[in-house]
């Protein structure tokens, strides 16, 4: 009994420890103490993840609860809890003085306790429950500041948060009931039980959402520019890999083939590698450039999801290039999106200036994948897997890398712009934070070496490798500098705006309201569309006012008693 | 003659006994009353608690008192009575002291809490039933007892509320009444036995079905079936403390319970299945819980809107019970003290509000949650906890009920728990949006006292919120409603 109390303290202590805090900030006495913990409050999962204890079962938890870690999670969660370690930091000092930086750190904190908790969930329940966490929590974060686009933001999210979770609810639950058990490791074995597409096409879709998967992707572009900055880090380095490893622990992958699924999964992959592309660069907001940047990257590993979805028998080598990829971005994408914040405030010294650059320049490139970077790494293990399923893949991954470059200077160029005028220079509490992420982008560049669940790999000196790496990174410059010199000036450029398939499909319904009684209704829809539904909503009230009066109720209960009376008389 | 014999019937005396006593007291003896409703409260969970131990050994206590020839006023514990029970019992106690406090400085309490006794011991009546016209009696003094507390402000919409409620829940007696006299007359004394009485009476399919018909119609009257539920939403003019009990125990909840007890333990789930009544009872379910969530929707009153929710959701109790088979039927019996749980934890709240700000629009609650941050947090872990969202307590038996689904190969029930969950984001989380991110249209007013509210009308939301949290959250641990549930389906699917 003590001995299993022990074994699954160090997995509780690391989801309910920023819980804990988070309570504290609710307090208004606590608040001092719970606010100077706050930014810390990941270390118990960083040491979680190294140390990777034994598994524990908690009987007592949920529906029967199972922690475990296998080398994937851990991988997963060595980089999600340094990301939220570093955003932490870095918020304590980005929301230093702000009146409502407790209420932030309170959802930022849940989200954090159930992003952790996901990963080292190693049944479904505990999975879908910490998922719903970070979700719900995640809202908090994203309406913080509370003006309009926020809310606007906050509402697109949550609605697809909302359908996210059913999908996902449906899914699990036919998942269970046809595998006969929730446990999340080693379950594949069973995958041929579950009859057609439909079960994995709902896991599909709904981890989907979470990770930015197109047509889903809408909310990235809108939560991001308006989530304060350490939150737009973790929402885009560790929270939508959150999906990915939904997908990575409920598909079948490497144990049944699903062509219709994998061709829908490979053409949305390509969708958004390319489509993000097109639409980032056409933004004038550095965080909106980074969230399409997020959806084109993702994109590539949804490709790769596509393909295990595809050939199982290429899933062995293809999963650990995955979860290469999500290290390297997890760590890039954070550490660009930090540095966003701080190319706003400069400062007037030049060495920092210098270093600003220098800092946003490193993770671009290893975000465009040019050689001698982790984006390099990743993207060679990602083609390395790819062949079995189509080598015309590869080639376009390399056709992707282009567009990943020119997103990067569209990015780094707004970057630096957004600072000019600015005298204020940001604080050290938001430099080092920073300066860990490029770190740990530039030591996994190095090649990961004995770490189990990503691939053995080494920076390769191969003229014709580095070329192949080159090439998309040179040309996406060219691209770049030849549109510059069509569209010299911000106001002749072409815009999309953020969001835009939602857009396009909510405008209809822009000033659409549920009718309630007593609101006003302005439809924009044609009256065609817009009479019906009213005239429907109308007749509810009027069939409730019907069942209410008395002797619809009781004619009723007569004609059944006399239909009674006829059946037994009979 | 073994002193357990006695408990059931001194579980229903505890709150019996206390309410005739304050019906002679006058109405200045504020302590007395108090005093006697507050120790009546704690010996009834205490008395369940030991006859809780007698069942979970399998040594179900049972008193008989023969009324007429053939007739025995029975009072018997088996696992599903004491779910019931105990969850009146601890649910009383709470809502005895908030109704206490809401109450305070009010005319005619004295009568409030005589008929308030009463209408705890009609439904714990209910729940130790063991047989089908003790069932009866006491599901008709809970009619006659929640009228006066429909009724207790006297004013005009209350009196109306009263009419329309007496209709519909007589009415519902009467055809309950008919389908008892009939099975009685057809088969003898009709025991709560998993169905072994009517399997050896060998009947036609075709009055078995027609007496389902008048019992189930009878019970959906008041476990608001749809086209029976429409008093639902009017008697929600009541009180607070009778609201929250009306929707979490004492009528709707009776009426679920007794289509329980007739599925389970007057036909059988073999008989049950046999003639066929299942599959569209399941549907009229589902119909049920779609239909009240669409008619939340549209309503702008709060206490209406969580009125049409317990119409949606209680109807998860009867969808679990018809959809025949072991773990659907954890979902839905488990869901008898969730729904409980919750319901009395949103109304409570609402109570709050409403007493303490005078406020009742959806509306006006922006920036509810700075000034009342205690209650609010109650009403969102009850809220998430109504749209099954994990940990909390509605989760388990969305999950079970959807488990149970698969089973029984009827995956669109899936679907209706989909449909279900959608609606209720759709009425909740603005509700939670406008309490915790939004600023106050015209600022509330200042805050006297150290606390948000009286303390005894915090507290009781806080304790009931809490257990529907922990009921979700430990939901494996073995005191738990989940286990308790378990053990119920173990024994009827042996």
């Amino acid at each position: 009994m003590i001995s299993d109390a022990l074994t699954a303290l160090p997995w509780i202590a690391a989801v309910s420890w920023p819980m804990l805090v988070a309570m504290g900030l609710a307090s208004s006495r606590a608040r001092g103490v719970a606010l100077a913990l706050a930014p810390w409050a990941a270390l118990p999962a960083l040491v979680l993840a190294v140390a990777a204890p034994a598994p524990a079962d908690l009987p007592w938890l949920l529906l029967g609860a199972r922690f475990e870690l296998d080398d994937i999670g851990r991988v997963f969660l060595m980089f999600t809890a340094t990301l939220w370690l570093s955003a932490g930091v870095y918020a304590r000092q980005y929301l230093d003085g702000a009146p409502a930086a407790h209420r932030f750190f309170a959802f930022f904190l849940v989200a954090m306790a159930g992003n952790v908790g996901l990963i080292a969930a190693g049944d479904a329940v505990l999975f879908y429950t910490c998922f719903a966490l970070m979700s719900f929590a995640s809202y908090g974060v994203i309406v913080h500041t509370g003006d309009r686009e926020a809310l606007h933001a906050g509402r697109v999210y949550i609605t697809l948060v909302i359908v996210g979770e059913l999908l996902i609810f449906a899914g699990l639950l036919s998942w269970a009931g046809f595998t006969g058990g929730t446990r999340l490791i080693g379950w594949t074995a069973t995958a041929a039980q579950i009859p057609g597409p439909l079960v994995t096409g709902l896991l599909l879709v709904g981890f989907g959402i979470k990770a930015g998967a197109v047509p889903l992707h809408v909310w990235l572009p809108l939560a991001h520019p308006v989530a304060p900055t350490p939150a737009s880090a973790v929402l885009s380095g560790a929270m939508i890999k959150a999906g990915l490893l939904g997908w990575i622990r409920f598909l079948p992958l490497g144990e049944a083939a699903s062509p219709d699924l994998a061709f829908w999964c490979m053409a949305g992959g390509l969708g958004a590698a390319f489509g993000g592309a097109v639409a980032g660069v056409l933004q004038d907001n550095p965080k909106v450039t980074l969230a399409y940047s997020s959806i084109s990257q993702m994109g590539l590993m949804t490709v790769a999801i596509g393909a295990g979805l595809a050939a199982p028998e290429a899933w062995p080598l293809l999963l650990p290039a995955v979860v290469l990829y999500a290290t390297h971005h997890a760590l890039a994408k954070g550490a660009l999106f930090l540095g966003a914040g701080i190319a706003q405030h400069p400062g007037r010294s030049a060495g920092a200036r210098r270093a600003m650059t220098a800092g946003l320049v490193l993770p671009a490139l290893a975000i465009a994948g040019a050689p001698f970077t982790s984006g390099a790494l990743a993207k060679l293990a990602l083609k390395d897997a790819l062949p079995p399923v189509g080598g015309a893949l590869a080639l376009l991954l390399s056709i992707a890398a282009i567009g990943s470059t020119l997103l990067m200077v569209r990015f780094v160029s707004l970057a630096l712009a957004s600072g000019v005028g600015s005298r204020s220079g940001a604080r050290a509490g938001m430099w080092i934070p920073w300066a860990l992420l490029t770190t740990a982008g530039a030591v996994l560049a190095l090649g990961p070496r004995g770490i189990a669940g990503l691939p053995e790999m080494a920076p390769s000196l191969e003229p014709g490798v580095i070329w192949s790496l080159s090439w998309p990174v040179a040309a996406g410059l060219v691209l770049y500098w030849t549109a510059r010199r069509l569209w010299p000036r911000a106001r002749s450029e072409p815009r999309v705006p953020p969001g835009d398939v939602l857009w396009v499909a909510t405008r209809p319904f822009a000033t659409f309201r549920v009718p309630v009684a007593g609101a006003r209704t302005s439809p924009a829809l044609p009256g065609a569309v817009m009479e019906p539904l009213a005239r429907a909503w109308s007749e509810l009230t009027s069939l409730e006012k019907g069942l209410t009066r008395w002797y619809t109720t009781g004619l009723a209960l007569l004609l059944l008693l006399v239909a009674l009376t006829m059946v037994v008389g009979r | 003659m073994n002193w357990t014999y006695w408990l059931p019937l001194l579980v229903v005396l505890t709150s019996l006994v206390p309410g005739v006593i304050i019906f002679a007291l006058p109405e200045g003896r504020v302590v007395t009353r108090t005093v006697l409703n507050l120790t009546g409260a704690v010996l009834k969970i205490a008395l369940v608690w030991l006859m809780m131990r007698e069942v979970y050994a399998e040594r179900n206590p049972e008193f008989r008192m023969p009324l007429v020839q053939d007739v025995d006023l029975l009072l018997r514990a088996d696992a599903l009575a004491l779910l019931f029970v105990s969850l009146s019992a601890f649910l009383w106690l709470l809502t005895t002291i908030y109704a206490i406090a809401y109450l305070e400085r009010s005319p005619n309490r004295g009568r409030f809490f005589g008929f308030f006794s009463i209408c705890v011991s009609a439904t714990v009546g209910i729940g130790l039933a063991g047989n089908l016209l003790t069932f009866v009696f006491f599901y008709e003094l809970l009619t006659l007892s929640t009228y006066p507390l429909v009724v207790h402000r006297g004013t005009e919409a209350s009196l109306q509320a009263g009419r329309v409620y007496l209709r519909y829940t007589i009415a519902g007696g009467a055809l309950l009444l008919t389908g008892a006299v009939w099975l009685q007359a057809a088969v003898g004394p009709v025991l709560f036995d998993g169905g072994d009485t009517l399997a050896r009476a060998d009947l036609d399919a075709a009055p078995l079905v027609a007496i389902f018909v008048l019992l189930v119609a009878g019970l959906g009257v008041k476990a608001a079936l749809v086209p029976l539920h429409s008093w639902l939403p009017v008697a929600m003019v009541a009180p607070a403390p009778v609201s929250a009990l009306l929707h979490a125990v004492a009528v709707v909840k009776a009426g679920a319970f007794g289509i329980v007890r007739v599925v389970y333990d007057v036909y059988g789930i073999r008989l049950t299945d046999a003639i066929g009544v299942a599959g569209p009872l399941a549907v009229l379910a589902s119909i049920t819980i779609l239909y009240g969530s669409v008619q939340a929707l549209r309503q702008t009153d709060l206490k209406k809107r969580l009125a049409y929710s317990t119409v949606s959701q209680v109807s998860y109790i009867t969808l679990g019970v018809t959809i025949l088979g072991a773990s659907a039927t954890i979902g839905g019996i488990v869901h008898l003290v969730h729904q409980g749980l919750m319901k009395i934890t949103l109304f409570f709240c609402a109570g709050n509000i409403a007493e303490t700000l005078q406020v009742h629009r959806i509306d006006e609650l922006d920036g509810m949650g700075a000034r009342m941050p205690w209650t609010m947090a109650a009403f969102t872990i009850a809220a998430f906890g109504m749209m099954g969202v994990p940990p909390m307590a509605g989760f388990v038996t969305k999950w079970y009920l959807g488990l149970g689904a698969l089973e029984a190969s009827q995956p669109w029930v899936i679907g209706v728990l989909v449909g279900s969950t959608l609606l209720n984001a759709a009425y909740f989380l603005p509700i939670l949006h406008r309490a915790w991110f939004r600023r106050p249209v015209t600022p509330f007013p200042v805050r006297r006292g150290r606390l948000e509210t009286h303390w005894a009308l915090l507290m009781p939301p806080l304790v009931t919120a809490a257990a529907a949290l922990f009921a979700g959250l430990f939901a494996s641990a073995p005191p738990s409603p989940l286990e308790w549930a378990r053990l119920i389906a173990e024994r009827a699917y042996e």
